[in-house]
């Protein structure tokens, strides 16, 4: 017998707004707890939502990239369950018409093209905070009402990996829009997955639905864990129960938190508080002119057009950010390889060590184009081009001032530079005795010990011309 | 009195106190007011900004007052202040009006009797055998005895209309997202509406120009052009049909409106709206469901009464809602929700929920089609005269006949029309008024056309009055 995993995802994503989805507080990750609440996000009597057009823009961007059929009126439902978090005890949500639906996302796996069909997108309001502390309940109701959007896909992945993929190139895609920061640990992007084992590909098994999934990491190592013990199940001839599991991470198990409700117990019904409103062509204009370029997209055109290998135009278009300044590079006239060389690598490596983002540096694409120039055009080397980089994000200068201030100039001297070989030749002589052989094999190090000796300034071309006319010399003379 | 005369009162503090004493004299046998002070928010000058300069009103307690309670009347929320207040007051506040107290009421306006207030009943004025309808019992009756010239109800099925029938007063239901609902607690969202209590139909017109319009914290709220209205109406029409087994004294009263409206120079005729007698039925589905989400929040944890200690995690927050639920709202609330959330439920909503909202649709087709024949429609506010309390033998309604009897007031909730309750007869002490029922936004046409009759034939006052004191 093989087992076939279908597994779905409920991705929910926290918007970028300034206020709430349905009333003035602020929108704010780790304020104060109930500091940003009034009224309305705390449900008390008489309140009524206001809905956030923001909210409905960034909703209807993200249902746009995933290329949905677009609802061209927005109107909402109310869910209805008790639960301490939640303030009113019904959730505003969308249910009879989603603002997006039959859409997909393509991305890559393991280098492979996937798509994965997206259900739905709908609008809702996020729930507050219950935490556990001790014997003690205690309620922050800061993230209650912020704007949540839920992307539900079908059942097209089939393994964790797959999973996480999926969610790495969704938060890439998400931060490209600009419509959520993609912070896992902070909650702003998080995933429930339905995991179902069958025995037979025509049909799903059971749905099993996992959350607390806190990272891509616990996305796949929970469905790992479902695939193993729903496929166990079968294996006994056993029945796997349609269930709401929960995953424990400090374990690495999945338990049983409820067994699964039917959509209907949430006795959905119209929300009689926010008629539905017909969208003006005017609105899906402005969610046009905010469309970008997505991630994968904007991957291969680079890669094609600049020779990329798989590992670099990853790098550069995974991060909105990476790929902004890579592309403001490309318009200053820089060679394309030679600035996703430097990125992937040392800029990557210093900004790490400084804790630095490319966004919160000194280096701009202006000062990078600068110091490729420099080095492209041999008037410092490339070890040289390094330490200016340093140079720039420790003490936020231009290169070419970094160049002239730091006396970084390439020793070009041929009188400067003899003198040194002369004393490195005088220091060796088995290498003469060598050049003097005819073995051109010593050459490299002769310029790395002149390299050395100068500090790396001097210039690797100069120092070869000059061995060369030393050798010449020894066999005429 | 006249606004000017309230203006003169409110802002002289000996008068003032005079009037709080036969205010609170007058409270003690009716139960009207849950609070009442006449200091707090009283003008200090004799003059001042604003079309109601200087009148004071009550507020039904299920609408919010900043720094007022909030009680809705019920156990759960007795001690709840709120902290905000309504868009109504507001704009009431704005146009000069002070509130100066908060009015008794059915618990959150589930009920027509005055009765089902976990702070005791309210009695009508009139006779205090007899009960002073609801829900806003306490609105109407503060109205009627004098208390104050005005008052804020809502209406959800006919809890500002029949109280005023019942009470001898004028209660104006306005078009459904005319007054914002921001601030006003919910019962059933889609039929609610803030509606307006007043002692003369020129109170009310001021009252509800004042309040009237779109409200940025209420996205069921409309601005609509005020209608000019146009002298009285050439041709009214009457339900004839569907009126058949109406008690005998309000067919009288009914007859003496018709006849009142006929020698204002009206037409009356007969209309069709066989879908009035599924009205009730269809009324009560939807409220109930409404009902059932919105006191959903009601659980004790974040503001009002709360029943156990909710200590511990998960299973003892549910105890705790569970016991401050059970011991917070009244038997009528708690049937309510039952019902509400029975005809929610998953393989049931086709049944009642989808239904009633079928029939919803088929109404306002009907009413629509009838206002296109005639232009105002002529209903009794209810079958019945106000009844006596705390009984069901005699002319007492139980609870099931009292739902089934909201069928005139339940259609204007449920098509969105405004409706305006009128008296028209003392009925030898137990008034009986009829209702006017127009086009979306024709609320000034219907104060025009009552203004009229009244001015022909004014309406009597009750015995418990406060008189000219004030
Ligand atoms: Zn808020």
């Amino acid at each position: 017998m093989s087992e076939v995993t279908h597994v779905g995802l409920e991705i929910h994503v926290q918007l970028l707004t300034e206020s709430k989805v349905f009333c003035a507080c602020r929108n704010s990750y780790g304020d104060e707890a109930n500091s940003n609440v009034c009224p309305v996000c705390l449900g008390y009597p008489g309140i009524l939502p206001a809905l956030n057009e923001e909210a409905v823009t960034k909703a209807y961007q993200i249902a746009s990239a995933l290329g949905c059929t677009l609802s061209h009126s927005v109107g909402f439902e109310r869910k209805n369950y008790f639960y301490p978090d939640l303030p009113k005890n019904y959730q505003i949500s969308q249910y009879a018409a989603p603002l997006g639906s039959d859409g997909q996302f393509l991305y890559e796996c393991d280098g492979q093209e996937r798509r994965v069909r997206i259900r739905e997108v709908h609008l809702e309001e996020d729930a507050g905070k219950m935490i556990h502390a001790g014997d003690l309940s205690l309620l922050d109701y800061n993230r209650a009402g912020t704007p949540l959007v839920e992307v539900v896909t079908q059942p097209d992945l089939r393994s964790g990996a797959d999973a996480e993929q999926l969610l790495t190139a969704f938060r890439s895609l998400v931060r490209y829009i600009g419509v959520c920061d993609g912070n896992m640990e902070h909650g702003s992007l998080r995933a429930d997955a339905n995991i179902s084992v069958s025995d037979t590909e025509d049909r799903l098994g059971a749905k099993v639905e996992v959350k607390n999934l806190n990272s891509f990491k616990f996305v796949r190592a929970a469905i790992g864990f479902e695939e193993l013990r729903q496929a166990a199940e079968l294996v006994a001839g056993r029945e796997v129960v349609s269930e709401t599991r929960l995953w424990n991470e400090n374990r690495d198990v999945t338990k049983t938190m409820r067994v699964k409700e039917t959509d209907s117990d949430y006795r959905y019904f119209g929300e009689p508080d926010l008629p539905p409103y017909p969208l003006a062509p005017a609105f899906f204009d402005e969610v046009a002119a905010r469309a970008v370029e997505l991630p994968l997209a904007k991957r291969r055109r680079l890669a094609a057009a600049h020779s990329l290998s798989d590992a670099q135009s990853a790098f550069v278009t995974a991060e909105p950010e990476t790929a902004r300044f890579f592309e403001r590079c490309l318009t200053s006239g820089a060679d394309g390889k030679a600035v996703a060389n430097w990125l992937a690598a040392d800029v990557q490596r210093l900004l790490r060590q400084r804790g630095e983002t490319l966004g919160s540096s000194a280096l701009s694409p202006e000062r990078l184009v600068q110091l490729l120039s420099l080095v492209d055009r041999g008037e410092i080397t490339g070890k040289i081009g390094k330490q200016v980089l340093q140079a720039i994000l420790e003490s936020d200068r231009d290169p070419a001032a970094i160049v002239e201030e730091d006396g970084l100039r390439p020793v070009t001297d041929a009188a400067a530079l003899g003198q040194v070989l002369s004393e490195v030749l005088a220091e060796h002589p088995q290498v003469r005795a060598q050049l003097s052989g005819g073995d051109r094999k010593p050459v490299g190090f002769l310029i790395g010990k002149v390299m050395q000796r100068t500090a790396g300034q001097a210039d690797p071309g100069a120092i070869r011309t000059l061995i060369e006319a030393e050798v010449a010399e020894e066999a005429g003379g | 009195m006249t606004t000017q005369q309230w203006a003169a009162t409110a802002s002289d503090s000996a008068r003032r106190g005079k009037w709080s004493a036969r205010v609170a004299e007058l409270n003690g046998e009716l139960n009207a007011l849950l609070s009442f002070d006449a200091d707090a928010r009283a003008p200090v000058a004799v003059s001042g900004d604003g079309p109601l300069f200087g009148v004071p009103f009550v507020v039904k307690d299920n609408i919010a007052v900043d720094g007022l309670p909030l009680t809705c009347g019920s156990r759960l929320l007795a001690d709840l202040v709120s902290p905000y207040s309504a868009t109504a007051v507001a704009r009431l506040e704005q146009a000069g009006a002070w509130v100066a107290g908060k009015a008794n009421l059915d618990e959150f306006g589930m009920g027509s009797s005055g009765q089902h207030s976990a702070f005791g009943p309210v009695r009508n004025p009139w006779d205090h055998r007899a009960v002073p309808g609801g829900s806003s019992s306490g609105s109407a009756a503060a109205v009627a005895a004098g208390m104050v010239p005005l008052a804020l109800g809502s209406d959800t099925g006919g809890s500002v209309r029949q109280p005023a029938s019942f009470c001898g007063v004028y209660g104006l239901k306005p078009t459904y997202g005319a007054v914002s609902r921001f601030g006003l607690v919910a019962y059933a969202s889609s039929l609610d509406v803030v509606g307006i209590i007043a002692d003369t139909p020129q109170l009310a017109r001021a009252a509800f120009a004042a309040v009237r319009g779109a409200d940025e914290w209420d996205q069921s709220s409309v601005t609509a052009a005020a209608s000019q209205p146009a002298g009285m109406p050439s041709k009214v029409g009457v339900p004839r049909v569907a009126l058949a087994g109406l008690d005998a004294r309000v067919a009288e009263v009914l007859a003496t409106a018709e006849h009142q409206l006929e020698e204002s120079g009206c037409t009356v005729v007969d209309v069709e709206l066989p879908a009035l007698e599924h009205v009730a039925a269809a009324y009560y589905v939807i409220a109930t469901a409404e009902a059932s989400a919105n006191l959903a929040r009601y659980d004790g944890i974040r503001y009002g009464a709360r029943v156990g200690d909710g200590g511990g995690p998960g299973e003892d927050a549910e105890k705790l809602v569970r016991a401050t639920r059970s011991a917070g709202f009244g038997q009528e609330v708690k049937t309510r929700i039952l019902t509400g959330t029975f005809v929610l439920r998953s393989g049931f909503q086709e049944q009642y929920y989808q239904r009633a909202q079928r029939v919803r649709t088929l109404v306002r087709e009907e009413v629509e089609r009838e206002l296109r024949r005639c232009d105002l429609l002529l209903l009794p506010t209810y079958p019945v005269p106000p009844f006596t309390a705390g009984s069901t033998a005699g002319d007492g309604l139980d609870e099931l006949q009292q739902k089934q009897a909201d069928l005139f007031t339940g259609i204007a909730n449920l098509t969105g029309h405004p409706a305006l309750a009128f008296p028209v007869d003392s009925n030898g002490g137990r008034p009986i008024g009829m209702q006017l029922m127009g086009p979306a936004h024709s609320e000034e046409q219907l104060l025009a056309v009552v203004e009229r009759l009244t001015e022909r034939w004014p309406p009597p006052r009750p015995g418990s009055h406060i008189g000219e004191v004030a």
